[in-house]
């Protein structure tokens, strides 16, 4: 098997399938329901051979019509056909359902792999992946994999059988007989591969010039005010225009393509020399009438698989792409380990940086960061986007390591601390606030389970959530999302408040970037944030002015490194970029110490 | 494959057209292609009737074969099929050619009369419908109503080989012709009744993945919460059972789509044995005169048979999906801008920019005034800055201006010339507009400045770029004016979306300005860019500002207070804060907490 990847969460009793190569796992999939896919298979192999017999038994019967030889001939000649053809419809029926089952299982089976696997992944892991990339993979690549074993192997193995059985009919009737067929495959098999090479490029071309046209115009639509503001009509006309004209060549391209499929042409030489050689053989006295009818009708059922070709072939090559991608994100391996011997101990809140750099190869994101920050300090971050800011805080957490230099905690280097005590004293409120669609009493005991109502709503009224719960109709019952129950920035934010009061850690970061309408609000948030600063070590990285002001230090960072660090009033005097911020309040500013700035 | 199940998706739509006025719009279109359609007829004909001919021409070979017959004439009936065969292939090929053509020229002919359209309409237009459903009208609509033109080729062929087949074999023997023909009621009973089940299971699958989906994009989105507080097993039994409901589900759909071939083709397979049963006591009973040959074609008739009769269950609410997506164009194409140019197309070469409303009347919507008997003045040079609450007209006056709705009563007058007088293309280059979220196309920061003014020139756009608070904004990018602003400027952050918008109407150069200022909140180091870069965009300019920001409206030269279309008071900063009434209040509402004395109060412990 695979080798085992660390994971976060596992479940004990899993079926472990086989990561090695995409078909491998496809297979490992369908294997592990092996009984019903060898039914399925002898199901269709029943359901070809009937078809097949059917056609012998055509002949025969037309044999029995020209030439009696009992009273009720014809009579049991029909009831075989009847009987044989009954079989193939019942035997395919059964085939059907059960490759159905098989499709239907193995995207179950796999999402749950997925899902069990993302859930097992590092969240520098998550970080590193866009969610809708991920929503893609486990819903659009899993269906791939479901239309992948039906139609998709169910046509491959309807191309094949329906090849291979007619011909094994043609030759018990007559060996020889096979002279024709056997080139028609030769020739379509190899035109087959030559087509797709064609075709392919071409409705990738449609397929991107449609989606350049769509997104063009959804452009188009989503700007039309700065267009018309901008009187750029004229310009997006001819973008367009061009666009949609891209997609016409392709798509009439793809219509000549289409129009040179030669298999057609093949088959009907194929069919037209068969028929010569029956009758060649007729004449001869090797064949007759019944057995030509046999053979022609066997070579009719060859027609089936040139017309699901290309559609099957493209099914299956889209299928394992999928299951690449999904396999892709499984075995993708998370970069941290637990450490789980390493240092665990209550967190004061004293927090290092000693010559921190990080960034990948040619791109520094953060350069040389020396400071301190002692327990229960808070420090303002302030900088441009871009800057560095949030990478900053998520080195201590760990969610990255440094390149460079060294993070401490309490003395402790990062990298020596139990990633699970380090982690679980250190939160998070991010930018974009989640919350499940489940109540919110639920979603601030979210990381306390146990919590009682009455500490949930302690922790609500010093998040200064309090009020606003309950002026929803059903208080803490309500379930967000519901209902059209949307909730502001704000309120978000000290939904997520609230939370880290229950779970209460030593070592807080806040992106704070929400933004309040109204003056009122902007006290209610003011209020929580401070509340939140007392008694831990604080970071915040905010666009509040007075939390910077009043913040025992204040970090300024431009492109990657400290521009400034001190307080209000010292960065008033020091640093030119933070001084700017303020004149343009009007504020009385101290003489700048030019000498130390930089 | 599965064209029995296709158009399962056709919803009822209103009709607004006619059928004749429908069809006279269609055939419109197909005119400048009526070589091509011409050609695409013939192919159609000719190869369904070759492909009739086909099974005829061997049931009547096999018929000569009781004769006895030399080797000439064998490699003559085998090289007719083969020519009958590979006639019907090039006739096919033909078809296929040009008609791919034929459908992509309308197609793109429908497109360009859409986007036309699309781009004529004023702004009330993009209010009411939203922008998907824009797109797909011009994309997706064209394309469902050409894909009818395909299907309709595709299923006369289909229908016309039927019907060859059929008349000839009536000509051969009519008992046996009905016999076939029993079966057609069945398979088009059992057809529909497939696609009534599957219309049901297939909503409840698209359900239940729907509820899948919502609930494993739920757990990655939330997974940061989810994983600090450990509670990945309660997510994973969740999911558990929301997989198991949708395998159950979709179990059922599948299991309808897959029993529906095997099923029709058993019971044509109970009209074969019937054939090969009655078909033989025909051609033994010496009345009736039917060759082996013959009883054969019977036979292979009935494969040729059903597969048509199956699609005919499916293409007529594919055909009203197609024609629904032709009204919904046609309606698109047909539909006037609500503005009421007059014809006179004034220029007004060096606009100044004095605007005055005089008793303006409007409404969005009928009934529902927004501003009523408005009057206002604005100075050439002034900055204006507009506060009210929410509804209370501000943006209104702001969209008045630019022309992108219609006015009911008053007038408004640019430079003293009426603005329904304009030539309007014109009047909107010497117009700049900076919407609420900053709207960024795909390209670089440079393309995006450049908007609006596409000759401007590389150091054109570099210096407006420096001029946006000393070009210090630029260092924050990684390419500088080269970076890729990704899909709506996602690459960039809020704040330098404005920066970027503000330099762009700074190259327009804009003899009116109008700013709805942006809510959401940018760190203070890049705000103070942006002010600064505001300042010099307003200076020497009309500009009206919907304001947000205590600094803007700090320092416009006149401030307005609105108040559901009204103007309750007019001033500055200063004068308005006296007075103490309207200003004073909505300042404590939404601008207090931005001065620099509730930044400079410590904190509320």
């Amino acid at each position: 098997m695979a080798t085992q990847n660390q994971s976060e969460f596992s479940v004990e009793s899993a079926y472990v399938y086989d990561h090695r190569s995409p078909v491998r796992w496809i297979f490992s999939h369908v294997w592990r329901y092996k009984g019903l896919f060898l039914f399925a298979i002898l199901m269709y192999m029943v359901a070809w051979t009937s078809f097949g017999g059917a056609r012998v038994l055509i002949g025969q019967a037309a044999e029995e019509i020209i030439n009696p030889t009992a009273a009720n001939g014809l009579m049991i000649a029909s009831l075989s056909v009847l009987g044989i053809l009954i079989l193939d419809g019942i035997s395919a029926l059964m085939g059907s359902l059960s490759i159905e089952t098989i499709a239907q299982r193995l995207s179950r089976d796999s999402r749950e792999e997925l899902y069990i696997s993302l859930l097992g992944k590092s969240q520098t892991f998550h970080d590193q992946q866009r969610v809708g990339d991920i929503m893609a993979r486990s819903t659009d690549d899993v269906q791939q994999l479901n239309v992948m074993i039906n139609p998709g192997l169910l046509f491959i193995s309807e191309i094949i059988l329906g090849m291979i059985v007619p011909m094994t009919y043609i030759a018990t009737i007559d060996w020889r007989l096979l002279l024709v067929p056997i080139i028609f495959v030769f020739f379509y098999a190899g035109f087959i591969g030559y087509y797709r090479r064609m075709l392919n490029p071409v409705i990738g071309t449609q397929r991107y010039s449609f989606g350049q046209m769509n997104a063009g115009l959804e452009e188009t639509i989503s700007g039309i005010e700065i267009v018309k503001a901008s009187a750029s009509e004229k310009f997006e006309r001819k973008k367009f225009y061009e666009a949609a004209k891209k997609y016409r060549d392709s798509f009439a391209k793809q219509g000549r393509v289409e129009a040179r499929y030669l298999p057609t042409l093949f088959y009907a030489f194929a069919l037209g020399l068969t028929f010569l050689h029956c009758m060649y053989l007729y004449n001869i006295s090797a064949l007759n009438i019944g057995q030509i009818i046999a053979v022609m009708g066997l070579v009719g059922a060859m027609r089936f698989p040139i017309f699901i070709s290309i559609f099957a072939f493209s099914l299956v090559e889209l299928g394992l792409a999928g299951a690449n991608r999904i396999l892709e994100l499984i075995n993708s391996e998370a970069e941290l380990d637990e450490n789980l011997a390493g240092h665990t101990a209550s967190v004061r809140g004293d927090i290092t940086f000693e010559n921190v750099s990080f960034g990948y190869d040619e791109s520094p994101i953060l350069q040389d960061l020396s400071f301190t920050i002692n327990s229960g300090e808070t420090v303002a971050i302030v900088g441009q986007t871009g800057s560095g800011k949030s990478t900053l805080t998520e080195l201590i957490n760990r969610t990255y390591d440094v390149t460079q230099g060294r993070i401490l905690i309490d003395g402790v280097d990062v990298r020596d601390w139990n990633l699970n005590a380090l982690r679980s004293q250190i939160s998070r409120i991010e930018q974009d606030i989640f919350l499940f669609s489940r109540t919110l009493a639920e979603n601030i005991a979210f990381g306390a389970p146990n919590a009682t109502q009455d500490e949930i709503e302690q922790a609500a009224k010093e998040a200064q959530a309090h009020n606003f719960i309950l002026s929803f109709n059903e208080g803490y019952e309500t379930t967000v999302g519901e209902r059209g129950v949307t909730l502001s920035g704000g309120q978000r934010q000290r939904i997520a408040l609230a939370r880290a009061f229950l779970s209460d850690p030593r070592i807080l970061i806040l992106d704070d970037s929400t933004s309040a309408i109204d003056s009122a609000t902007e006290d209610d948030i003011q209020k929580a944030i401070q509340r939140a600063q007392k008694g831990r070590t604080t970071l915040l990285i905010t666009h509040r002015l007075s939390q910077i002001r009043w913040a025992d230090h204040i970090l300024v960072i431009d492109d990657g490194r400290i521009a400034a660090y001190g307080n209000h009033d010292e960065l008033l005097r020091k640093s030119d970029l933070y001084r700017r911020i303020f004149a343009r309040y009007d504020a009385e500013l101290p003489p700048l110490e030019t000498a130390q700035a930089q | 494959m599965g064209f029995i199940m296709d158009g399962l998706d056709a919803e009822e739509y209103d009709r607004s057209y006619t059928d004749g006025e429908l069809v006279r719009r269609i055939v419109g279109y197909f005119k400048p292609q009526a070589g091509r359609m011409a050609v695409v007829a013939v192919a159609v004909l000719a190869a369904s009737a070759l492909n009739t001919a086909i099974p005829i021409y061997i049931s009547s070979s096999l018929d000569q074969l009781t004769e006895t017959i030399g080797t000439n004439q064998l490699i003559q009936i085998a090289i007719g099929l083969i020519v009958l065969g590979a006639l019907g292939y090039v006739f096919n090929a033909i078809r296929q050619w040009v008609s791919a053509a034929t459908v992509g020229n309308v197609t793109l002919k429908l497109r360009e009369d859409t986007f036309d359209a699309v781009l004529k309409r004023d702004l009330s237009f993009y209010d009411s419908i939203p922008s998907g459903k824009i797109v797909s009208r011009v994309t997706s609509d064209t394309q469902a109503f050409s894909a009818v033109v395909n299907l309709t080729s595709e299923l006369m062929s289909q229908l016309l080989l039927v019907f060859l087949l059929l008349g000839y074999l009536f000509f051969v023997n009519v008992q046996l012709t009905l016999l076939t023909l029993a079966l057609a009621p069945f398979i088009v009973i059992v057809a529909l009744g497939f696609r009534k089940i599957a219309r049901d299971t297939v909503t409840q699958s698209r359900r239940v993945n729907a509820e899948v989906n919502k609930h494993i994009q739920e757990t990655i989105s939330g997974i940061r919460v989810a994983k600090t507080f450990r509670q990945e097993g309660a997510v994973y039994d969740d999911f558990l059972n929301v997989n198991e409901q949708s395998y159950g589900i979709n179990l059922r759909t599948g299991y309808t789509f897959s029993s529906i071939f095997p099923i029709l083709n058993t019971i044509a397979g109970i009209g074969t044995a019937a054939l090969v049963y009655f078909g033989g006591l025909a051609v033994r009973n010496p009345v009736v005169s039917l060759t082996a040959g013959e009883w054969y074609l019977f036979i292979q008739g009935i494969a040729l048979f059903w597969f048509p009769l199956t699609s005919i269950a499916s293409f007529w609410s594919q055909f009203q999906l197609g024609l629904a997506a032709g009204e919904r164009m046609f309606a698109l194409i047909d539909a006037e801008t609500k503005l009421e140019q007059t014809d006179d197309h004034i220029s007004i070469p060096e606009m100044k920019g004095a605007i005055s409303f005089k008793n303006v009347d409007f409404s969005y919507v009928d009934g529902e005034t927004v501003l009523e008997s408005f009057t206002l003045d604005i100075a050439a040079g002034e900055t204006l800055a507009l506060v009210g609450h929410t509804g209370s007209g501000k943006s209104s006056i702001g969209k008045l201006i630019s022309r992108f709705y219609e006015f009911q009563d008053g007038t408004i007058t640019v430079d003293d010339v009426d603005i329904r007088t304009l030539d309007l293309h014109d009047y909107h280059r010497q117009l700049g507009i900076v919407t609420q979220t900053p709207f960024m196309f795909d390209g670089t920061v440079a393309d995006n400045i450049r908007y609006g003014t596409e000759d401007a020139t590389d150091e054109d756009v570099e210096r407006v770029a420096n001029m946006i608070a000393n070009g210090d904004w630029l260092r924050s990018l990684q390419q500088g004016l080269e970076t890729q602003v990704g899909e709506r400027g996602a690459s960039l952050s809020m704040g330098q979306r404005q920066l970027v918008v503000l330099a762009r109407v700074l190259l327009q150069n804009p003899s009116i300005f109008i700013l709805d200022e942006a809510t959401a909140s940018v760190d203070p180091l890049t705000e103070t860019l942006i002010q600064e870069g505001l300042d010099t965009v307003l200076e020497n300019r009309t500009s009206l500002v919907i304001a947000h920001r205590l600094s803007t409206i700090k320092n416009a030269d006149r401030i307005i207070v609105l108040d559901n279309g009204q103007i309750l008071e007019e001033g500055t900063h200063d004068e308005l804060m006296a007075q103490q009434r309207h200003y004073a209040h909505l300042y404590d509402t939404y601008f207090r907490h931005q001065s620099l004395d509730y930044i400079e109060s410590s904190p509320i412990a």
